[in-house]
Order: C-alpha cells, then sequence, then structure tokens
C-alpha cells in the first residue's frame, strides 16, 4: 500500500489526512467497481490478507518500575499495519502501563521504542499523536456539552479562529463512514456511550493516527455496539491501521484479532500470531491463552481455617433475583443478576474488575440504586431501601475505595470510627454526642484488630493503608451484621496483614453470618470461599463448590467464555 | 496528642491568616504608594477612626453584629460543604420582613416581644430565600453557587420594588418602610451604648461552635463537606444535611438583616445596600471555618469597615480599598495555605485539618470582592464561582 509506506507523521490540515487516510482505498475501490464508498466492507478483505503488513511500532525491552513494583519487566510489543493487535493479562499484568508508555503518558525506564525502523521517544500523549498514535481512552475525553463537529475540531483545526463549516466539510466524510446515526451537530452528551466512542476514534483518525489504542474499548458498550465496533475495526485494518484492544475479554478478542499478545505480572508470556488464530481452532487457542494468563498459579490447598463446611446446609439469607443496575456512567454494570447467599458461607465474586463486581457490591448494601429486580434479605424486600436502612438490617459494606469513600480524610482515627454508626447509642444521646463513648469504642477497636496509630485522634489520613482497611473492617464488624459485603479486602496489603483479613471473614462466616467477598485474586478466594461465582459482564456466569473449583475453567469463565463444552470451535 | 502539640495544631493555622492579613496590607500600601499616596498615613487614619476613640469603638463592636452571625451561619454551610453565595440576598429578605412586621406591632406589646418577633421575621425571610436553592440543589442538583448568587439579584430588585410600592411608607416619599420607634429598637448593652446584636452574634457563634463540637449534626455536616462519598457510603441523610445547611446559613444571613433594620437603620430603605457576603467570605476563612476564630476576625474586619469609611475624607483613600485588602487577603490566605501544605508534607505531617477546595475558594471571592473596587481588570465573577464549583 502506498499510503503505508509514506511517512508516520500526519499532514497537516485534516483536509489531507482524509485523503491519505482512506483515498488510497477509495481509489482501489473504485478500481474494483465497489462504487465511491470509501471502506470496503470486511467481506472483501479476510483478515490473512490484511495482517502481513510491515511493522509500525516496534517496542522493545519495554522496562517501568514504579517503586518497587515492576510494572513492566523487558517486554516487546510489536505493530504491524493492517493488523488487530490484542493485548490480554490479567488486572495488574501491566497492560495499561505499556499502553500509556506508547501514548506518551509515562517514559519507560528501559528499553527502546522504534517507529517505523526509526528509534523515537514519546515525550507526550499530544507528541504521541503527532507521531501518528492515537488513543481512545476508557473514560473519554469529550466535551459533553459542545457537538460531535465541536470536538472533534476542538484543537485540531489550524488557526485562531475556528471554522466550524469547513470542518464539517472535511469531515463529513468521515462522520458518515463511522455510521454514528447522529447529527455532527447534536451535542455529546445526548449520545450513547457507543457513539461517543465513535466519535472519540474519529477525533483520533481524523488527527491522522496510524496506531489506534483502545483501552477496554467493549467495557461501556452493549453487546450490539460492540459488533459495531468491531465492525469499524475490521474496516480500519483494511485500511492498514494498526489497532491495539487492551482487554481481558478473550471470547470477544478472538472474534477479532489477529495476533494476542499476553502479559503476565509485567512480563510478556507468549504471542499467538495471525497463522495460528485463523487456524480456526478457537477452543484450543482459547485453553492456551487461559493457561498463559492464570496457568502455573499454584493450586490453593484448602488451608486449615478454610474447612469444608457445613454452608451448603445455611438458609438463604440474601438472594437477589433478576438484578439491574447502572454504573457510574450510565451503563448496565449489573445485569439481570440473580444469587442467593446462605448464612455460614464465604461467597466468592471472582471477576477482572469493571465486570459488575463493585455496583454488585454497591446494590446489596443499598448504596446504588436498582432499575430491576429485587434484593430480598431473611425474606424482607429490601430493594432501594437505602444505605442506612440496609445497615441497620444487618448488612455491612466495606467498599474498595478505602481513602475516597471510606474515610473522611481530616477528621481523626475515632471520628471516622463511628461514621457508621454515629446516630446509635452509645454514640449519641439524641442530638448530643457522646466522645467519651467514640473514643472508648475507638480504642477498643484498635486494640482488637492491632491497628497501629498513635493515638485515636491522629488524623486517618496518617495511618497506612493496611491500618486503615482494618479499621474499616473493624467499624463494619463492631455493628455486628449479618451480611458482610467485601470488595477487594486486601488490596494493597503486605501477606500478615492480606491473611488476617481473610481469616476474619472466615470466622464471621464460621459464626453463622453470610460474607460476600469480593477480588479479582482467585488465589485468596480458593483459601476462604466455600462457593466461588464468576461475574462477567454483569452476570454470574458460573458457580463452583470450593472442593470442585478448578482456576482454569474459573479464569476461562472471568475471561467470557462460555462454558467449555460449549465452546465454538 | 500533648499539650503542645495541640497548641501548635491551633497556632499554625491562625499564624498563617495573620500572615496572610498581613502580606495584604503591605501589598495594598504599594499599591497606593504607587497612586501617590501616603500609605503610612493612610493606615493610621485607618486605625484612629476605627479604634481611635470611644465613639469609633463603639461602631467596631456594633458593625461586628451582623460579621458574627453571618459568619456563623456560612461557617455550617461551607463546613457541610454547601457554597452560599446568596448572603446578601437572604439578608435582604430578612432585613425587609423585619422591617415590614416591626413597625406594625411597635407601641403595642412589649419591646421584648417585638424584638423576638422582628428576629423570627428576619431568620424567615433568609430561610425562604434559600429555600429555592436549597431544593434546586438537593432535588436536582443544580449547582447552588450559581443558584445562590443569581437570587441575590432578584432579592436585590424584589426587595427595592416592595419598598418603592407596596410596603413604602405613605407618609414619605423616599422608598423606605415605617420608622421602627426608638424605644422598640434593639437596647444597649447595660453600661455601654452598643447594641445587643453583639450578644446575639456571639451566641450565634458560640452555638455554631458547640454545633460542631459536641452534636451529631455537626458531626455529620463536618463528614459531608469533607468528604460527599463517604457520607454517602455511611448512609447520611445527605440530601436533608445538604439542605439544612443552606437553610441554616440563609436563616441566619437573614437574622443579620433584622439585626440591622432594629439597631442601627431603624427600617428599611431602598437606598440601603450593605453587601457583607464577600466580607464574610473572606472572614469564614481565614478562620478556617472555626466558629471561635471568627470572633477575633469578625473584629477586625468592623474595624476595616469603620475605619475604612473615614479614609476617603481624610486620606483620599476610596472605601473600596478595604474590598481590595479584603481580596488580597483571601489571595495570599490562599498561597499561604498552600505553602503550610507544602511544608507539612515535607515534614511528614498530616495535613492540617484546612478546609478542602480552598484553592478554589479563594480563586473564586477575591476575585469578585474586587469587583466592588470598580477596578478595572477583573472578571466575570460567576465563570469564576463556576469553576470552583466543578472543581469541588
Amino acid at each position: 500500500m502506498a499510503a503505508g509506506r509514506e511517512p508516520l507523521s500526519p499532514p497537516t490540515r485534516t483536509v489531507d489526512v482524509m485523503r491519505w487516510q482512506f483515498g488510497q482505498t477509495r481509489s482501489q475501490a473504485a478500481e474494483r467497481g465497489e462504487g465511491a464508498y470509501p471502506l470496503p466492507a470486511d467481506a472483501a478483505h479476510p483478515s490473512s490478507v490484511a495482517a502481513s503488513g510491515a511493522p509500525i511500532v516496534e517496542m522493545r525491552g519495554i522496562t517501568k518500575r514504579f517503586g518497587p513494583v515492576v510494572a513492566n519487566n523487558h517486554v516487546d510489543l510489536t505493530l504491524r499495519e493492517g493488523e488487530i493487535h490484542a493485548v490480554l493479562g490479567e488486572n495488574g499484568a501491566g497492560k495499561t502501563t505499556l499502553m500509556n508508555i506508547l501514548s506518551g503518558m509515562y517514559q519507560p525506564d528501559a528499553g527502546t521504542i522504534l517507529i517505523r525502523g526509526r528509534e523515537t521517544k514519546i515525550a507526550t500523549p499530544a507528541d504521541a499523536l503527532r507521531q501518528g498514535i492515537g488513543t481512545v481512552y476508557q473514560h473519554f475525553t469529550l466535551v459533553p456539552n459542545l457537538t460531535v463537529i465541536e470536538n472533534v475540531a476542538l484543537g485540531a483545526e489550524p488557526g485562531f479562529l475556528l471554522d466550524l463549516a469547513a470542518a464539517e466539510r472535511r469531515l463529513a466524510q468521515l462522520l458518515t463512514d463511522f455510521e454514528l446515526n447522529a447529527s455532527p451537530h447534536t451535542e455529546i452528551r445526548h449520545l450513547s456511550l457507543g457513539q461517543r466512542q465513535r466519535v472519540e476514534i474519529i477525533k483520533v483518525l481524523s488527527r491522522g493516527s496510524r496506531v489506534l489504542l483502545l483501552d477496554e474499548p467493549t467495557s461501556v458498550l452493549t453487546p450490539v455496539e460492540v459488533e459495531g465496533l468491531f465492525a469499524i475495526l475490521r474496516r480500519l485494518r483494511a485500511n492498514g491501521v494498526a489497532v491495539v484492544l487492551i482487554t481481558h475479554k478473550l471470547e470477544e478478542v478472538l472474534d477479532v484479532s489477529d495476533r494476542v499478545t499476553i502479559l503476565r505480572q509485567g512480563r510478556k508470556i507468549g504471542e499467538i500470531g495471525p497463522e495460528v488464530i485463523s487456524s480456526g481452532d478457537r477452543a484450543a487457542i482459547r485453553q492456551r491463552i487461559v493457561e498463559m494468563m492464570f496457568g502455573g498459579a499454584p493450586a490453593e490447598a484448602p488451608s486449615a481455617s478454610a474447612r469444608a463446611s457445613g454452608a451448603a446446609n445455611g438458609s438463604t439469607l440474601l438472594a437477589l433475583q433478576d438484578v439491574t443496575a447502572l454504573g457510574d456512567r450510565g451503563e448496565v454494570a449489573v445485569r439481570g443478576l440473580s444469587l442467593e447467599l446462605r448464612a455460614g458461607e464465604v461467597f466468592g465474586i471472582a471477576g477482572v474488575d469493571g465486570n459488575g463486581q463493585k455496583e454488585l457490591g454497591e446494590v446489596i448494601a443499598g448504596q446504588r440504586h436498582v432499575t430491576r429486580g429485587r434484593v430480598i434479605l431473611d425474606g424482607q424486600d429490601i430493594t432501594n431501601k437505602g444505605v442506612a436502612a440496609c445497615s441497620r438490617l444487618g448488612i455491612g459494606y466495606v467498599t474498595d475505595d478505602r481513602l475516597g469513600e471510606g474515610c473522611v480524610p481530616g477528621m481523626s482515627v475515632a471520628e471516622n470510627t463511628v461514621l457508621k454508626m454515629v446516630t446509635r447509642s452509645p454514640f449519641s444521646k439524641g442530638f448530643w454526642l457522646n466522645r467519651g463513648a467514640i473514643e472508648a469504642e475507638a480504642r477498643r477497636l484498635i486494640g482488637q484488630f492491632d491497628v497501629k496509630t498513635p493515638s485515636t485522634a491522629t488524623p486517618i489520613t496518617a495511618l497506612s493503608g493496611g491500618n486503615i482497611q482494618k479499621l474499616l473492617l473493624a467499624r463494619e464488624l463492631a455493628m455486628n451484621p449479618r451480611l458482610l459485603v467485601c470488595n477487594k479486602p486486601t488490596n494493597g496489603l503486605d501477606l500478615k496483614t492480606a491473611q488476617f483479613v481473610l481469616r476474619t471473614l472466615r470466622e464471621q462466616a464460621d459464626a453463622g453470618k453470610a460474607v460476600l467477598l469480593i477480588s479479582s485474586e482467585l488465589d485468596e478466594l480458593m483459601q476462604v470461599s466455600d462457593r466461588i461465582g464468576v461475574i462477567y459482564n454483569g452476570q454470574i456466569v458460573g458457580i463452583f463448590e470450593r472442593a470442585a473449583a478448578d482456576l482454569e475453567a474459573i479464569g476461562h469463565l472471568m475471561l467470557g467464555g462460555r462454558e467449555r463444552e460449549r465452546g465454538v470451535a | 496528642m500533648s499539650g503542645r502539640e495541640r497548641l501548635r495544631h491551633a497556632a499554625v493555622p491562625f499564624a498563617v491568616s495573620l500572615l496572610a492579613v498581613f502580606l495584604a496590607c503591605l501589598v495594598g500600601g504599594l499599591f497606593l504608594e504607587l497612586r501617590g499616596k501616603d500609605a503610612l498615613h493612610a493606615y493610621q487614619v485607618l486605625i484612629e477612626r476605627g479604634l481611635g476613640n470611644p465613639g469609633q469603638r463603639t461602631e467596631t463592636l456594633k458593625q461586628m453584629a451582623p460579621l458574627l452571625i453571618i459568619s456563623g451561619g456560612l461557617a455550617i454551610a461551607l463546613r457541610a460543604g454547601v457554597w452560599n453565595i446568596g448572603i446578601d440576598g437572604q439578608f435582604f429578605v430578612g432585613a425587609l420582613l423585619c422591617g415590614i412586621v416591626v413597625p406594625e406591632l411597635a407601641g403595642d406589646v412589649p419591646r421584648a416581644i417585638v424584638i423576638l418577633i422582628g428576629a423570627i421575621a428576619g431568620l424567615v425571610g433568609g430561610l425562604l430565600w434559600a429555600v429555592v436553592p436549597g431544593i434546586l440543589r438537593v432535588r436536582w442538583g443544580l449547582n447552588e453557587i450559581i443558584t445562590t448568587l443569581m437570587m441575590n439579584y432578584v432579592a436585590l430588585n424584589v426587595t427595592s420594588w416592595l419598598v418603592k410600592g407596596p410596603v413604602r411608607d405613605p407618609e414619605r416619599v423616599a422608598p423606605e418602610t415605617k420608622q421602627i420607634p426608638l424605644s422598640d429598637r434593639l437596647p444597649d448593652i447595660p453600661g455601654t451604648s452598643v447594641h445587643i446584636g453583639l450578644l446575639a452574634g456571639l451566641l450565634v457563634v458560640v452555638l455554631v461552635g458547640v454545633l460542631f463540637r459536641s452534636t451529631v449534626l455537626g458531626y455529620m455536616f463536618t463528614a459531608l463537606g469533607r468528604n460527599r462519598r463517604a457520607a454517602i457510603h455511611a448512609g447520611l441523610p445527605v440530601g436533608r444535611l445538604t439542605l439544612l445547611a443552606l437553610l441554616l446559613s440563609g436563616a441566619f444571613a437573614g437574622l443579620a438583616g433584622a439585626n440591622d433594620v432594629m439597631g442601627v437603620q431603624g427600617r428599611f430603605s431602598g437606598n440601603w445596600h450593605p453587601e457583607y457576603g464577600f466580607t464574610a467570605f473572606a472572614l469564614v476563612y481565614l478562620a478556617r471555618l472555626n466558629p471561635f476564630a471568627i470572633i477575633p476576625f469578625a473584629f477586625f474586619f468592623s474595624f476595616l469597615m469603620v475605619g475604612g469609611q473615614s479614609m476617603p475624607r481624610r486620606a483620599d483613600v476610596p472605601t473600596y480599598y478595604i474590598g481590595m485588602l479584603e481580596g488580597l487577603m483571601l489571595i495570599f490566605f490562599a498561597a499561604t495555605v498552600a505553602l503550610e501544605r507544602l511544608w507539612s508534607r515535607a515534614t511528614r505531617r498530616a495535613p492540617e485539618d484546612a478546609p478542602l477546595a480552598i484553592g478554589a475558594a479563594s480563586a473564586a471571592a477575591p476575585v469578585s470582592a474586587e469587583s466592588d473596587a470598580g477596578d478595572g481588570a477583573v472578571s466575570a465573577p460567576q465563570n469564576t464561582a463556576l469553576s470552583a464549583g466543578e472543581t469541588r
């Protein structure tokens, strides 16, 4: 392709970009007699044809450290034109760091980046864009009360005065091509998330990007929108754009990618090329990828504290019936989910971040509005009763966002201890606070849970994460809940504190309470749970008794795999 | 915490505020020198006319009353994270309501009852004026900074229309309500010529202090203001708390209006436009939302207001100069708070309990305060207020 051999730095005028980008294809299409439609349908371009382009970007030996954590450890990645390249990995595997390096957000500590064979430094995101690398972030960067055209033209049009009419003429074709199904004069806030994402893609392409990075692009989309996105990506591929999908949704990825790179704990574990992917043996490929992502994890022997309890006989304490709830961005986060929790069990929720587990926890705690379905606690309908009511009925919730949501910075340890029970006796008598009782309670919990703090009057922010976590857990348990929901309670804790937290949860269940443990760490779920439910895309896609649980099967489901027998060849 | 540490905790924020005041006076003085005025002489006049003789001192103490009452209420709102920019509007409505009700009762009922009813009228007027922004905020999430600000203009024009027409004293040509007879005005504190409004102001501030120290409500306000998400997470009644904080600060602003009508003006007059709102913001921030620290700062600002009135005649400096000083104080306050934070981070101390988003606050207020000074280089305060709301 002639277009592909041009220097990667884009031409200055958008109008040229358009020709540069799509003009070539348009003429090719015309030659083939496919009419004037600039983006040929995918059928005309089997993936195997496109996926053999020259390397555009080569990352070699990229290493990035954050303090003691090595986020990327000598990672190599080659992006070729006309290829859709998926980068897969668990949370914390280093995908996002790698992409942030490529998009100029971070500078690598070691390693080189070659663009079209020339060693290049990508200093800033703007620099990346100038070099033809465009990124569509998970959180969109559009201005909600500007129109589509204004957003796309923002910062891209030359000169001081914005000629929107000219911008519209230049962008008209691009907007049609991407089937936005909305007037370019619509304000962004009126568009669906899928449409906004298209505008983001249009925005970076209109700046001449030849490499398109997409961070978790499907996480906010409906299944139909996902299909639409993939159709677009295939067309871009046909135009020689190198597309990078950062994701953990294996099943989706296999539908569209030519090449898959797997990261684990900062290292590149493997790469599967188009020759294998196009071989068609989906089940085998999937198996291999799951092994690479999760395999080798030591199958945890049931620890002493976690015995096969009689949980199966416990009565149902909490039932979710067909519950649907929206996430913070208005997307459907919990999708018709049903679940039953029994007294005396730890129920683990396994899932990759962003699959609705946080929202599920909030729904149970009464902190998130349920748009459909019912939540029933011990026979009583508690749907949308609110946090205060749920708390009084015996539901405790430990949030994963300790500082942002769990406590009040600037208040003392003692004041934070009673945050959720300040209206209860003995911490207040009617209108008046009982500071003495608050102090005493704080001291009691600090002692019982071995929270390290200089005093009860110390500001909470002076404590370490582990100690804050212990205090938050202590605070819930002090209210003696019947049901305790914990979202990632061991996140960022040292091993000893993490074990303490897990042991505490197990003890609670053994004492006849129900515990819902949300985590992305399979090991810890295996250690304390009686049952493990896998959440994917807002639904429970599988429930395993711990004895029968199999790490690989769970990992497979976490990534969006259907049950293995039904895997499509 | 040891006693010494506790002292440090109290002393450092106070010192930071004093430093800001000092720097503001210094830079303000430089301005005067640049304009060819004698800055030292101007400050001398300020001090003499603010505190120089018993009469001036009485004026300064009288002027403290509305500042104390307003600041007490504003401290509640700001502690709860609610931005009541509508102090002036609430003040006017409270003052007018008081000015309508009190003359009707005068002479028929004992003075104590008249004053009580007048105070209630002020409270109710201010509270009513905060209801609409409060409901808009809680029910529909409208930014209270915008709505309370706009309600100021509505209040200004509605009160001015009422006092020109429906509630004007028919005996008079000027747009004024009926006069309150001297026998029904606020009595002086025995042994002084300062009316009891000062005591009311001190009482309000002390009550607000007690509210935050010892009550569940105060605790919940503070939790809400410092971390709204944590308040939601903990199941606190966030909507009701927000509304209540706004209503309380509105009611106190209205009470301050009643204080001025019954204590100083004797009637509500259409060409009487005290603008305490931004002074109160500066004051409350310099006091770092601490009700007890409000008292000395109220005294200081009151002194500035009283002394500043004499500056045009005696030192050829416009009274607007005081508004400029207040603005400078907030700018320097924001700067010194930022430095203090850097310093406490550098010395590995826990952050001081400075109000959140102080940077945004002081970015908004001083610009607007300076716009009072009629200075050329002033940007639109509404926009600044908008961005302040969003950064919060």
